[in-house]
């Protein structure tokens, strides 16, 4: 039996689905958090309940639960609003739980009515009915239920309240088989859209009693006159991120993991296994895997592992607070002068955690162009992955300092505006976007949300580092113990791995970097960028001090500006092949992937060649290798941009595709 | 008058909608159809905060100038 959740966004539909599932899909108190549809199987839990409480046993047809985007209406306004309207009229699912947030009752029914008109089996859950009470709001569940000739529940999804009976009202529904509609309108012309409004209306006037008036000024509101302010907003958001930065990666999350970098992996681990292979007398060459390529090369990703937890625990209070719309306003002008609007920071936020869902997250924009700037600009902030390479290089490079990090985003940010206004410039792209979105009041976060989304974060990049930068890890160790003759090397400047770097590394002339090794660890964190960090630990690990230590081995390859442009280099080029799989799907050609990805790379090759040309000249006083082809470079580069943009106009469409 | 000139606190009906008929939809299912009251809480970095029915919502300029008060 098939059990789709559907509802306008924000009414908490991944929140029951985690509830019903046991599952720890992300949530956030903000409209589009979901963009895809997500299947699980009910809880072993609640489906024992069932199997108690039916008389009809049915062990043959167990129960899934479909999460769906929120949509306001069926019909759809931007792509992940189809989703759901395409699922539910093609997959036909056997009972449908409409969620309502009790506190926008009457704007809800809007869709319930259309889902009714389906013929497809609906129950009603009214969800976040603390909040209404709590309000001194109350609603005649009983009426509004004999009203709409469908089942009611309340629920308070976020606490489990309500579920099981919620589940049995769904199950029941569902044998009947079809569903009666409470008003029949018809399609959507505008006397069925005013039929939909005037019935919904007397629904809220019968049945729902509301304490205060909806538009009383609340404390929400005067919240957000401070911090959506037009002068105050940006600097308090970015006080709020530099707060959250530094407890996680100078505070508490940074104090951790340089306690694991340094101490657990750096020699109690190794030594211990060193210690053991030797004693069993394991071959030196297979202690050496072991020990240097899997627990090196793996250890130094995971060291990280307390600094991504701390962050993301963070990240998601302030996400369940309901900042993040308010971010979406004071961003909507910035973004306005590039042809965004203020939600493309909705990928923006999404892809600090991984590009990946930040990249699919565009699909809640809704005009062509604007999305596909969204899909190309997006990877450009920073993930989780790529953290361990900034935290590394901090720590090596500029020990105690606190500006690192903060300046990375600021950089980002800058990026994201200035490529925006080229592509804008070159492609004639027209801002025609009109930016609405919906504004959550502000509630309390949720301590155990947050220890969940952290828990999950942790377990998926502990994955991450068990298989594939675990075996990235082991190709990189064999690269640089084995020449082309699978001899063994004495030294590693004539293994395959530095003939690889090698053949690219003149590439690199212009950025400063010097040798095969910069190289490759570029190139292999195209795998997952966490292998950037991986791969300096494996060439390293012959190397006498800790790698993460302020000062260590790394200092042969850069100096402290070299090492700030390698970081910005591997941050702003393309991202990792899985991100890029995803601009694939979203950018929906590849003729246009070929351009984002060059887009990338120029914007990463250049930011790193301007980085160390000008960074050396100003603070070391003399010019950087590679100073006469990185000048032709740029001129060449200033002047391509420049006939570009100058172009005829009737030379070229108007935007991408 | 467009909600671009309205004053915070202004508690208004709507009495039209322009712009195109995608956009006038999705206003509509919001439940910002003619002849619905609409309230302006605030102007917040260039955008309109309001009130419909039982929610909040930021609007930018244009979206605004696409509704008219009565």
């Amino acid at each position: 039996m098939k059990i789709a959740l559907v509802g306008n966004p924000n009414s908490g539909k991944t929140t029951l689905f985690n509830a019903l599932t046991g599952k720890m899909e992300h949530v956030g108190n903000w409209a589009g958090v979901t963009v895809e549809k997500k299947i699980s199987p009910l809880s072993e839990q609640l489906a024992d309940f069932l199997r108690k409480h039916l008389s009809v046993d049915n062990p043959g047809d167990p129960i899934v639960v479909i999460d769906l985007p929120g949509a306001y209406s069926i019909d759809p306004y931007s792509g992940e609003e189809a989703i759901a309207r395409d699922f539910i009229l093609e997959e036909k699912p056997d009972v449908i739980i409409n969620i309502i947030d009790a506190n926008s009752l009457e704007r809800s029914l809007f869709f319930t009515t259309q889902l009714l008109e389906l013929n497809i089996p609906t129950v009603i859950a009214l969800n976040k009915m603390d909040l209404l009470r709590h309000n001194g709001g109350k609603i005649d569940t009983a009426g509004l239920s004999a009203s709409l000739k469908s089942q009611v529940g309340e629920i308070v999804a976020n606490k489990g309240e309500g579920l099981k009976d919620l589940l049995l009202k769904a199950v029941q529904t569902a044998e009947l088989k079809a569903q009666p509609a409470p008003i029949a309108t018809g399609e959507s012309s505008q006397a069925g859209t005013d039929a939909r409004h005037a019935f919904t209306k007397k629904l809220a006037t019968d049945y729902l009693v509301k304490n205060r008036a909806s538009h009383e000024i609340t404390f929400s509101d005067r919240v957000d006159r401070v911090v959506a302010n037009s002068y105050l907003g940006l600097p308090i958001f970015a006080l709020v991120m530099w707060a959250i930065y530094a407890f996680s990666i100078n505070g508490l999350g940074g104090m951790l993991s340089g306690y694991i970098n340094d101490t657990l992996f750096g020699k109690i681990v190794p030594d211990a296994v060193n210690g053991f292979l030797t004693g069993i007398g394991v071959h030196p060459l297979l202690t050496g895997l072991i020990v240097d390529g899997a627990i090196g090369g793996v250890g130094a990703v995971v060291g990280f592992l307390p600094l991504i937890m701390i962050l993301f625990f963070c990240l998601s209070l302030l996400e369940d607070s309901g900042y993040m719309a308010r971010v979406a306003i004071i961003m909507d002008r910035y973004f306005k002068k590039i042809g965004l609007s203020g939600k493309a920071i909705i990928p923006m936020i999404v892809g600090t955690g991984c590009s990946i869902p930040g990249i699919m997250a565009t699909k809640t924009i809704e005009d062509d162009n604007e999305r596909m700037l969204a899909t190309i600009l997006t990877p450009f902030v920073p993930c989780g992955a790529k953290l361990p390479i900034i935290a590394l290089l901090a720590a090596v490079f500029f020990p105690h300092s606190t500006w690192v990090f903060p300046s990375i985003y600021l950089i980002a940010g800058a990026l994201i505006i200035i490529v925006g206004l080229i592509i804008k410039k070159i492609y004639r792209l027209e801002s025609s976007s009109a930016f609405i979105v919906e504004i959550p009041e502000y509630k309390l976060p949720s301590i155990k949300l947050a220890s969940r989304q952290m828990l999950k974060q942790a377990k998926s990049f502990l994955v991450r580092a068990a298989t594939i930068i675990l075996v990235m890890n082991t190709v990189i160790w064999f690269m640089q113990t084995y020449g082309w003759r699978l001899q063994e090397v004495e030294n590693q400047s004539s293994s395959i791995l530095a003939s690889v770097g090698g053949i690219l590394a003149p590439l690199l002339i212009p950025l400063g970097f010097i040798g095969w090794q910069t190289t490759a660890a570029t190139l292999s964190g195209f795998i997952a960028k966490e292998n950037v960090v991986a791969t300096f630990a494996i060439i390293l690990a012959s190397s006498e001090e800790a790698m993460h230590l302020a000062g260590g081995p790394l200092t042969d390859f850069f100096t402290p500006v070299t090492a700030f442009s390698f970081l910005l280099f591997n941050l702003f080029i393309p991202p990792c092949f899985a991100a890029i799989g995803a601009m694939n799907a979203e950018l929906g050609s590849k003729r246009l992937l070929r351009k984002a990805i060059l887009i990338q790379f120029i914007a990463g090759y250049t930011v790193a060649m301007l980085t160390t040309q000008i960074g050396t000249l100003l603070l070391y006083n003399r010019l950087s290798g590679g100073f006469i082809p990185a000048v032709f470079l740029t001129i060449s580069l200033v002047g391509w941009l420049y006939y570009l943009m100058v172009r005829k106009a009737g030379n070229t469409k108007n935007g991408f595709a | 008058m467009s909600l671009n000139n309205a004053k915070p606190g202004d508690v208004r009906l709507i009495k039209a909608l322009s712009g195109d008929e995608k956009k006038r939809k999705f206003l509509c299912t919001l439940g910002c159809s003619i002849g619905e009251e609409i309230t302006l809480i605030s102007v917040l970095a260039g955008n309109y905060i309001v009130c419909i029915k039982d929610n909040r919502y930021a609007l930018d300029y244009n979206m605004a100038n696409s509704i008219e008060l009565a």
